[in-house]
C-alpha cells in the first residue's frame, strides 16, 4: 500500500496562463459531490469544542461527543431543511394528497352527549346516488387506544356515544356535497343516558359509567385513573415558617394547530393499505390500524405527510384514520377525509381542564419542607394519554427544587366531553403554574426575593429528585441568573407603579420518556436510524422521527452532517413512510432530538469508521491521526496529506457497494421501583426560567404581557435559531393559556367556541417582545450535549405572568385564563375590601427584605460553587433530594429518618384528609367489592 | 374546511338592475341576500346559517362605490376609511379597530352597518344547532325557544357587534336605502330595530346605498372605545363612542354598541347632564348613567355583568379623550 500522495490543499497560488497545472503543484480536485462549492471549507474552530483543541467555550465541561465534532453545522443557526418546501407551498400536508379516482369521506357525529345506539338504518344513505360506501361501528369491532393499558376507543361508536361529536358512522361519496347530504339520511334510534360534565361529579357513583373496566373499575364512578404518592419526611410540614395554599381552576385548552386533521386511505393493487396522515406518531397509527382492520402490520404503509402543527394533538391514533381505511377497503377506491375546525375541537386531545390544589410549606431557614398537590383532571370521553397525565400532574413538579416531602393525589375522570390528551408540556403545565405561584406567595410571607428563594433551594446537577428521577445536566441556576440580569429584575420587582408588574417562573420537563410505551426497553431500542451512502456521496438517512415543524428532520440531518463533515445539503432525510423508516416512537414527550439524533450519531459513526478505514488504506495513516473535514480527510500533522471524501468513500465501497449503517438509542436503566416510578422518568431533563413583564389596565382588567426574558437549558443548542423559535413559540402558546384561551362548555354541556374566532389564540398584537436566552448545560448523554427545547419552554410563562400580575396590582389569581372579567372581578373585590372609591388608588405590593434574605443569598452562593463542581464532574459524589435537610446521600433515607415515607397508596387514617382528587381513594374497585368478573 | 352551500350569484351593474333582480326574485318567491364584502354573510353561509339560493352582489353598482368625506358608498372598503382619504378621524379610528387588516380589505361600510347580530347559540354549525334543537333566531320551523333567555321567544337577543354604527350615529349620519318601493333617507339612529332577527328597518328587496354625514360633522371631535380580548379579529364586546364640538356641552353625543341587539344613542342620559355640566362629577354621573342604560346578555365571549360594568370606564375614557371632563 502506498503512503498516499501529497497534494496542496486549496488552489495553487501561481497560475499558468494556458490554464494547465503548474508542474509539481496539484490542483485540489473537486471534492465529493459538493457541486457549486468545489473548494474545501476550512475547519471552523469557533464551533469545535475547547476540549479537542477548538475555540468553542465549554463552561459546563466537556462531552463524550466532542471528539466527533467537525465544526460543520452543530451549534450554527441554520434554516430548517424543509423550510423551502413550506415557504414555497410545495410541502404536502394531509389534505394535499390527491389520488386518482378519490372519493370524499364524511363522518356522522353524535348530536347527543351520552346515548346508546339502539339501531342504525343506513338503507336510505346507500340508496342515495353518488354514495359509494357506508360504514358503522359494526365494521370495526376492535378497540384501540394510544396507550396499551387503556384501549377504549373504536373507529365508530359500537354501543354508545360518549360526547357530542363522537363518531357514529361514516360515508364516502363521489363529491363532498353528496357525502354531506348522505349524513342526513342515517336513521338512528337513540336511548339517551344521563351525561356527566362536571369533573367533580365524575368521582361519584352513577348508573352508567362512561366506560367499564370490569374488576378494575372503581366502584361505579367515572374515575379512569387515580394516583397516590407520598415521599419524604412528613413531620417537616408541621409548624411551617411560611405556607401557601391555593385552589386553582384551569380551563381546558386546545393545541390550535393550523392544519386540521386529514387522511387519505387507499388499498393498492396488491391489497396493501397506503394511509396518508399528518401524524406525530405514525407508528401508533400503524399498530392501531393493524388491530382495528385485522391486517398484519407489514400489509400497511403509513405515510406521514407534512404536519401543519401537532403540539400533541396529532399523536393519538385517530378514529377517522380507521374510518378512511374501512371506507377505502369497502369501496376499493381512495378515500379522503378532511376535518373542518369544529371537528378538530371535537376530537380535541387538548390540555385537561383541571382543579388543582397546592399546599406548600417552608421552614425557618427557607427550605421547602412540604409540597402537596391534588389534581383532579377532566379527561373527557376517552383515556387517550390520560393515564400518564394523571402522574405527570404531580411527579413533574418534584424538581428543580429540593423538597422535604412530597404528597400527591391525582385522579382523572371521564366526562361526556371531547377527550383531553397530550399537549405541549404534557401534564406539567398546570401544576407548574400553581407551584411557582405558591413559591412567590411564600417568598412574600418570608420577605425575601422569590428568585433568591428559588436559587437557595435548587437540586444540583447529577442528583436525584425525591421520587427518584435521575437528574444529569442542570442549567436551572444559570437560567435564573440570566433572566434576573436580563430583565433588570432587582430594579423592578415590587418597585413599579400600580398596573406594571414583573414576575418569575421556572420550568422542568422531560427530555424523552424513559419508557417506550409499547415495549420493554431491554428488548428493543427507543429509536433506530439507518444511513445509506451511495457512489454519488450523498447520504440518505432513514428515520421514523416525525417532523411536526419542530425541526427533527433538520436535527437529524445536522448531526449526520457534523459527524461526517459534509455540507448539510448532502444529507437527505427520508422519514415519511413506514415502509422505508425504521420503527420510531414518533414526536412526543420531547424525545426526538435526544433519542433520534443519538441513534443517528451512532449510525453516522459507523459510516465514519468505514470511510476513515478506507482513508487509512489510501494514506497509510491510522484513523486516530486523521482529521475529517469538509469533504476531505487529511493527516493531522500535515494537512497537505489527504484524500477527498469521495475517493475515500469509493475505496470503502470497493467490496460492498453502498455503505449502510444502523444506529440505535436506548435509555440507560434508571428510576425507582415503586408503582408509577416510570412516569416522568427521562434520560435527561430540561430546565427553564422566565421573567415576564405585564401592563394591567387596572380599570378594565385587561392584561398585556409586554416583555419576556426566556432562558431555557437545552443542553446544547444544535441549531440556536430553531431553539429560539421553540422558545418564542412556547411563549406564545403559554400566553394563550394564561390570558385568553379556553374551551368553553355552556350550561348544556356543548362546546361553545369550536372555532378560531371565539377560541382566542393571541394574535401578533398580544405577543410580547421575547428575549430568548439559551443555556447550555451540556448533557452527558444528549447528542453533542443537547436536550429538549420543544415543550419545557412553555411551562414558565404561565406562572411568570400570574406572578407579574400580582406584582402589578396585588391580586393573586387562581383561575386561568386571566380573561379581563376574571381580573376585573379580583380588582373589584380587593377595592371593596380596602374600602377604596377608585381601583386606581389600590396599593401595589412592596418588598422590604427580611432577615432571611441574607441567609438565602449566602446559601445560594454556596450552592452555586457546589453546582459548578458537580456540573463539570469535578465533584462526583452522590447527591439525592434530602441532603439539604441534612441527610447522608450514601444511605437510604428511610434508614436515617423514622418518618421517611415512600408510599403509593394512602394509609387508612389518611383517607379522611385527602383532597378533591384524593377522594377517589375512598372508593373500592369492583374486585375489592367482590366482583371478580 | 366547510363546504359553501350552492347559490346563484347576481352581479347588477346599476341600482336599477339590482332593484329589478330583487323584485324579480321576490315575485317568484325566491329568497336572496345582498352581499357587499361578504366577510359576514359568506362565513355564515358556510355554517349553514340561513343560506339563500340567490345572492345579489352590490360590487358593480357605481354609486355604491363612491366615497367622499361626506358620502360614503356602502361598498367602500373598511381599509379605505383612512384620514388621508378625507375620512372623518373618528370613522377612521373606528374602522382601524375592526377585525384584522386582511378582513378590512374585503369588508365594507354597508356590510358593517348591516352586520348580522351574533350569539354563541346561533353562530354555530348546523350540526351543533341541531343538537340544541335550534334556537329562536334560526328555528328551522320548529318554533324553538331562545337559548340565551329560556322561555321567551318573542324577541331575539342576539348582539349587534358592529363598530362603525355608534360612531356614525354619534356624528348624526343618515343612510340612504333603495328598494322596489323607491329611495328613502333616514337617520342611522332610526335604522336599527330592537330585535336580533329583524335587526333593522330594511324592507324586502331594499338595500343600503350610502351613508351621509352632516355638513358640520367635521366640527366634531370624537373618540371610540372598544373592548375586546385581542387587538385583532375580535368583535367588540362593548363599544362606546363620544363626540362633541370641543367645549360645547350642548353638542355632546354618546352612542354604544355590542351591548344589545342594536347600537344605540344615549341622548336620554346625556341631555340632562350636558345642560348643567359640573366638572368632575358630571363625568362620572354620565358614565354611570350610560352603564345603567344598557342590558347586555350572556351570548358573547365575555360575561354580561362585566361588559355592563366596564361601559362606565369606556364612557369615561371616551369623554376624557375628547377633552370633556
Amino acid at each position: 500500500m502506498s503512503a498516499g500522495y501529497r497534494q496542496q490543499p486549496g488552489n495553487s497560488s501561481s497560475k499558468r496562463k494556458d490554464g494547465k497545472r503548474v508542474a509539481g503543484k496539484q490542483v485540489f480536485p473537486p471534492p465529493g459531490s459538493g457541486g457549486s462549492r468545489p473548494v474545501m471549507e476550512p475547519r471552523d474552530l469557533n464551533f469545535i469544542p475547547e476540549s479537542v483543541g477548538g475555540k468553542e467555550p465549554q463552561p459546563a465541561g466537556s462531552h463524550i461527543h466532542d471528539r466527533i465534532r467537525t465544526g460543520t453545522v452543530v451549534g450554527k443557526s441554520l434554516q430548517l431543511v424543509d423550510s423551502n418546501a413550506k415557504v414555497t407551498g410545495q410541502a404536502w400536508y394531509g389534505d394535499d394528497v390527491r389520488l386518482p379516482n378519490e372519493t370524499i369521506g364524511k363522518i356522522l357525529r353524535s348530536p347527543h352527549h351520552y346515548a346508546k345506539i339502539k339501531s342504525i338504518d343506513t338503507s336510505k344513505v346507500e340508496a342515495l346516488p353518488g354514495v359509494i360506501s357506508v360504514a358503522t361501528g359494526k365494521d370495526a369491532p376492535h378497540h384501540f387506544g394510544v396507550l396499551p393499558v387503556t384501549k377504549d376507543e373504536h373507529a365508530m361508536a359500537v354501543e354508545k356515544v360518549r360526547h357530542m361529536g363522537d363518531l357514529v358512522a361514516c360515508v364516502c361519496a363521489e363529491t363532498e356535497a353528496i357525502a354531506i347530504e348522505a349524513l342526513s339520511l342515517f336513521e338512528i334510534e337513540w336511548e339517551l343516558l344521563e351525561p356527566v360534565f362536571d369533573r367533580k361529579k365524575g368521582l361519584e357513583d352513577v348508573d352508567e359509567p362512561i366506560h367499564w373496566r370490569g374488576k378494575y373499575h372503581l366502584s361505579k364512578t367515572n374515575v379512569q385513573k387515580r394516583v397516590f404518592q407520598e415521599f419524604g419526611d412528613r413531620s417537616l410540614v408541621d409548624n411551617p415558617h411560611a405556607s401557601s395554599h391555593g385552589k386553582w381552576s384551569m380551563e381546558g385548552v386546545h393545541h390550535g394547530f393550523t392544519e386540521p386533521h386529514a387522511v387519505v386511505a387507499h388499498w393498492d393493487a396488491n391489497g396493501r393499505l397506503q394511509l396518508y396522515t399528518p401524524q406525530q406518531v405514525p407508528h401508533y397509527t400503524h399498530r392501531a390500524l393493524s388491530t382495528v382492520l385485522d391486517v398484519p402490520m407489514h400489509q400497511i404503509n403509513v405515510v406521514r405527510t407534512f404536519v401543519g402543527g401537532g403540539f400533541g394533538g396529532k399523536s393519538d391514533p385517530f378514529p377517522h384514520e380507521m374510518c378512511a381505511a374501512i371506507l377505502a377497503r369497502k369501496s376499493g377506491r381512495p378515500v379522503r377525509i378532511t376535518f373542518d375546525r369544529e371537528e378538530v375541537y371535537w376530537i380535541n386531545r387538548g390540555r385537561h381542564p383541571s382543579d388543582i390544589e397546592v399546599k406548600m410549606t417552608a421552614d425557618d431557614v427557607g427550605r421547602i419542607s412540604g409540597f402537596d398537590i391534588d389534581a383532579l383532571i377532566d379527561g373527557g370521553g376517552f383515556a387517550s394519554f390520560g393515564h400518564v397525565t394523571s402522574y405527570y400532574n404531580g411527579v413533574l413538579a418534584t424538581a428543580p427544587y429540593e423538597l422535604g416531602s412530597f404528597h400527591y393525589t391525582g385522579a382523572r375522570v371521564w366526562t361526556n366531553k371531547p377527550a383531553s390528551g397530550a399537549m405541549r408540556g404534557h401534564g406539567a403545565v398546570n401544576t407548574r403554574c400553581a407551584v411557582e405561584v405558591g413559591l412567590d406567595e411564600m417568598a412574600e410571607q418570608m420577605n425575601v426575593d422569590p428568585i433568591d428563594l428559588r436559587l437557595a433551594n435548587l437540586l444540583p446537577p447529577h442528583s436525584r429528585t425525591i421520587t427518584g428521577f435521575r437528574i444529569t445536566s442542570n442549567g436551572m441556576r444559570d437560567a435564573l441568573e440570566k433572566v434576573r440580569e436580563g430583565s433588570n429584575w432587582d430594579e423592578k420587582f415590587r418597585q413599579m407603579p400600580l398596573g406594571k408588574g414583573i414576575g418569575v417562573g421556572c420550568g422542568f420537563f422531560i427530555s424523552g420518556s424513559g419508557l417506550p410505551i409499547h415495549w420493554d426497553p431491554n428488548r428493543f431500542p427507543h429509536a433506530t436510524v439507518h444511513i445509506q451512502v451511495d457512489m454519488d456521496g450523498g447520504v440518505t438517512v432513514h428515520t421514523g422521527a416525525a417532523d411536526i415543524g419542530q425541526g427533527s428532520t433538520t436535527a437529524v440531518a445536522q448531526v449526520v452532517a457534523e459527524v461526517l463533515a459534509l455540507p448539510i445539503e448532502m444529507i437527505h432525510v427520508r422519514s415519511h413512510e413506514s415502509d422505508t423508516s425504521p420503527v420510531d416512537l414518533g414526536s412526543y414527550s420531547s424525545r426526538v432530538t435526544f433519542m433520534n439524533a443519538n441513534a443517528a450519531i451512532r449510525a453516522a459513526l459507523e459510516i465514519r469508521e468505514q470511510i476513515l478505514k478506507a482513508a487509512w488504506d489510501i494514506l497509510g495513516y491510522h484513523p486516530n491521526t486523521l482529521v475529517l473535514n469538509d469533504r476531505r480527510i487529511y493527516y493531522k500533522h500535515d494537512p497537505s496529506i489527504g484524500v477527498s471524501y469521495l475517493k475515500a468513500l469509493h475505496k470503502a465501497q470497493e467490496d460492498k457497494g453502498s455503505l449502510i449503517a444502523s444506529g440505535a438509542y436506548r435509555s440507560p436503566p434508571m428510576g425507582g421501583v415503586h408503582k408509577g416510578a416510570a412516569a416522568g422518568l427521562a434520560p435527561a431533563y430540561s430546565f427553564s426560567a422566565y421573567v415576564a413583564e405585564v401592563d394591567v389596565d387596572v380599570e378594565l382588567g385587561l392584561v398585556k404581557c409586554t416583555n419576556v426574558w426566556a432562558a431555557h437549558d437545552c443542553g446544547k443548542a444544535l441549531n440556536p435559531l430553531a431553539v429560539k423559535g421553540q422558545i418564542i413559540g412556547s411563549c406564545h402558546m403559554g400566553l394563550g393559556q394564561v390570558l385568553s384561551e379556553k374551551m368553553v362548555y355552556g350550561r348544556t354541556g356543548h362546546l361553545q367556541n369550536a372555532n378560531l374566532l371565539e377560541y382566542k389564540i393571541p394574535s401578533v398584537h398580544e405577543m410580547p417582545h421575547v428575549e430568548p436566552i439559551i443555556i447550555e448545560s451540556c448533557d452527558p448523554e444528549g447528542p453533542f450535549g443537547a436536550k429538549e427545547a420543544g415543550e419545557g419552554p412553555l411551562l414558565p410563562i404561565l406562572p411568570a405572568v400570574v406572578n407579574a400580575v400580582y406584582d402589578a396590582i396585588g391580586v393573586r389569581y387562581r383561575d386561568l385564563p386571566l380573561t379581563p372579567d376574571i381580573v376585573y372581578k379580583g380588582i373589584e373585590r380587593k377595592r371593596k375590601s380596602m374600602k377604596l372609591d377608585d381601583c386606581l388608588e389600590l396599593p401595589s405590593p412592596k418588598l422590604q427584605h427580611g432577615p432571611m434574605q441574607a441567609e438565602l443569598v449566602a446559601r445560594a452562593a454556596e450552592h452555586k460553587l457546589r453546582d459548578k463542581a458537580r456540573q463539570r464532574t469535578e465533584d462526583t459524589s452522590h447527591y439525592v433530594n434530602g441532603v439539604l435537610f441534612g441527610f447522608d446521600p450514601n444511605m437510604p433515607l428511610e434508614d436515617q429518618v423514622d418518618g421517611w415515607r415512600m408510599a403509593t397508596e394512602p394509609d387508612p387514617e389518611q383517607l379522611a384528609e385527602l383532597g378533591l382528587a384524593g377522594r377517589a381513594w375512598l372508593k373500592k374497585t369492583q374486585r375489592e367489592m367482590g366482583d371478580d368478573s | 374546511m366547510m363546504l359553501m352551500p350552492p347559490f346563484t350569484l347576481h352581479h347588477p351593474g346599476s341600482i336599477e338592475q339590482a332593484v329589478s333582480i330583487a323584485s324579480d326574485l321576490m315575485s317568484k318567491g325566491e329568497e336572496f341576500d345582498w352581499v357587499a364584502g361578504g366577510t359576514d354573510v359568506l362565513p355564515n353561509y358556510k355554517w349553514r346559517i340561513n343560506p339563500k339560493p340567490h345572492v345579489i352582489s352590490l360590487a358593480k353598482i357605481p354609486e355604491a362605490n363612491q366615497v367622499t368625506p361626506y358620502e360614503i358608498g356602502c361598498m367602500t372598503k373598511l381599509s379605505t376609511l383612512k384620514e388621508e382619504n378625507g375620512i372623518h378621524p373618528l370613522i377612521a379610528e373606528a374602522a382601524s379597530k375592526i377585525a384584522s387588516s386582511l378582513i378590512r380589505k374585503s369588508a365594507t361600510v354597508g356590510g358593517n352597518l348591516c352586520l348580522d347580530t351574533r350569539c354563541f347559540w346561533y353562530n354555530q354549525s348546523e350540526d351543533w344547532r341541531r343538537s340544541i334543537d335550534w334556537c329562536h333566531k334560526a328555528d328551522c320551523g320548529t318554533g324553538a325557544d331562545c337559548r340565551v333567555i329560556p322561555n321567551q321567544n318573542t324577541l331575539c337577543v342576539a348582539t349587534y357587534q358592529g363598530d362603525l354604527a355608534p360612531n356614525f350615529m354619534a356624528l348624526g349620519a343618515q343612510v340612504t336605502l333603495i328598494g322596489p318601493e323607491g329611495e328613502r333617507t333616514i337617520a342611522l339612529s332610526e335604522f336599527y330595530q330592537l330585535d336580533g332577527m329583524k335587526k333593522n328597518v330594511l324592507l324586502p328587496g331594499e338595500f343600503m346605498l350610502k351613508v351621509t354625514l352632516p355638513k358640520d360633522s367635521f366640527d366634531y371631535t370624537g373618540s371610540y372605545q372598544k373592548l375586546r380580548v385581542r387587538e385583532s379579529w375580535d368583535f367588540p364586546e362593548a363599544g362606546v363612542s363620544a363626540v362633541w364640538k370641543k367645549g360645547d356641552y350642548s353638542t355632546l353625543r354618546i352612542a354604544s354598541t355590542a351591548l344589545e341587539s342594536i347600537p344605540k344613542t344615549h341622548e336620554e342620559q346625556v341631555s340632562p347632564l350636558a345642560a348643567a355640566w359640573q366638572k368632575g362629577t358630571s363625568l362620572s354621573e354620565l358614565s354611570d348613567a350610560v352603564r345603567k342604560s344598557v342590558k347586555p346578555v350572556n351570548n358573547t365571549a365575555l360575561p354580561p355583568n362585566y361588559r355592563k360594568s366596564v361601559v362606565r370606564i369606556l364612557t369615561k375614557r371616551a369623554l376624557k379623550n375628547i377633552g370633556c371632563e
